[in-house]
């Protein structure tokens, strides 16, 4: 729910804000945090699933926005702008995460010529029943590698089109549609594996209230 | 099922991830279990990601103020916009016309600046005399906490001193705003407490020194104006 803000800044619009910002215009600069910051923290936070560190990359992506608003000519929509740099901070921060805790990206992507779905042989039975936890996604997502990530929040969480991914992203829009399909299928894999460990902790569980029966 | 059809399957749905299935696939889809599966399980993916994307996420609003900070600091901002946007609260706070929120330097705000001043002095390459960002990268003092803590407390004594006798609305105004303020000031301080070494919330507890330091400016202003 929107709490009261100490301050409004009402009325003044998109291109208006941008332009007086350009002029550094103080209140253009809130009215432009106020229109975007929602979006902007919300992607941050799906990132990184972290409060402090989505805080950080919010504040990080908007000062770097101010910094160069001077030098946006409105060739591109400035809300693209403003998300591909919000993503290309929050991949920096994450490549040098990965980096800082040895990378393990390379061992999950999955195989690129991998063909067919994966089967699970001899295991009990997978399938996600049609429903998923929403907090074993958001563990999984964490899991992802940061450009799977990317996307999958982009496009499956956040709602945007593969145009604009590919946009934020410097790609192709089949680039996007692969890497979408990559993380959801990874998704799956790391969903299923979550299955397969409750059901062996209850399996566990279950053998130890009955041992301690006798 | 082949597991060549299997194959095309999945390639047509890493072509078309957002479906629609291709008449193909459906077919396939019809016959093979193991495809079937897979369609429903990414479905139901999509579909909790969908949900979770609709769940609205705020900001909190000392992100603003964080920013507005270090926008300030970099001169990005033309002018203060402290004469816009604090003059906004404040005026809510003591539902009084803004000239006294901007009616200088007051004690409280002058000293942290000469405190952080005086320790930036021993940091290289600062040059800023206020905190500027909330930043978990950013070092923050440890020590100058505790002496800005007590400067207001001193501060405070002073500004009940200087309230004009009779003005209840102002002295209850103040009072409540600095239980406000205080509440705060005791969350931060507890989680500094907590995690001594971390930078997140030591900004935190300065940005709350900070409203408290302002409030009491402004209550001095206030008063001020009013013994006139």
């Amino acid at each position: 729910m929107a709490r009261t803000r100490p301050t409004e800044v009402h009325e003044l619009g998109e291109a208006e804000a941008i332009r007086r910002a350009q002029q550094g215009d103080a209140e253009a600069f809130e009215r432009i945090y106020r229109l975007h910051n929602r979006r902007v923290y919300a992607l941050c936070l799906r990132m990184v699933g972290n409060t402090a560190e989505a805080e950080d990359l919010t504040q990080e992506a908007f000062l770097q926005l101010f910094r160069k608003i001077a030098t946006f000519r409105g060739e591109s929509a400035f809300s693209t702008w403003l998300h591909r740099l919000a993503v290309n901070v929050v991949l920096m921060r994450l490549r040098k995460k990965t980096l800082a805790e040895t990378s393990l990206d390379e061992v999950t992507e999955p195989d690129e010529d991998a063909g067919g779905p994966r089967k699970d042989i001899g295991g009990p039975d997978l399938r996600l029943s049609g429903s998923v936890d929403r907090v074993n996604l958001e563990r999984a997502v964490e899991q992802l590698p940061p450009g799977y990530r990317s996307v999958f929040v982009l496009h499956d969480v956040q709602g945007y089109e593969h145009n604009e991914i590919a946009t934020i992203m410097n790609c192709s829009i089949g680039n996007s549609k692969s890497q979408l399909h990559k993380a959801r299928m990874r998704l799956r894999e790391l969903l299923q594996e979550f299955a397969r460990d409750r059901a062996r902790e209850e399996r566990q569980a279950a053998k130890g209230s009955s041992g301690s029966g006798h | 099922m082949s597991p060549t059809q299997c194959a095309q399957f999945e390639r047509m749905l890493e072509e078309q991830p957002d479906g629609p299935l291709a008449a193909e696939a459906t077919a396939h889809m019809e016959g093979c279990t193991d495809c079937r599966m897979l369609w429903s399980d990414l479905e139901a993916i999509r579909t909790t990601a969908m949900e979770w994307g609709g769940q609205d996420v705020e900001p909190p609003e000392y992100l603003w103020i964080a920013l507005r900070r270090q926008l300030e600091f970099e001169g990005l901002i033309r002018g203060s916009i402290r004469e816009g946007s604090q003059r906004g609260w404040v005026s809510a706070w003591f539902g009084a016309a803004p000239r006294w929120a901007l009616a200088g330097a007051s004690i409280s705000l002058l000293l942290i600046a000469a405190m952080l001043a005086g320790y930036q002095k021993n940091e290289p390459n600062t040059a800023a005399l206020l905190p500027t960002r909330m930043s978990i990268s950013a070092a923050r003092p440890k020590l100058v906490a505790a002496d800005l803590g007590k400067a207001l407390d001193g501060d405070l004594k002073q500004v009940f001193d200087s309230l004009p006798e009779g003005n209840t609305v102002l002295t209850s105004s103040l009072r409540e705003n600095l239980g406000i303020v205080d509440n705060l000031i005791a969350v931060c301080e507890k989680s500094v407490r907590e995690q001594p070494d971390d930078p997140v919330a030591r900004d935190y507890l300065y940005g709350a020194y900070e409203q408290k330091a302002v409030l009491l400016a402004t209550a001095m202003d206030r008063s001020a104006l009013e013994g006139q």
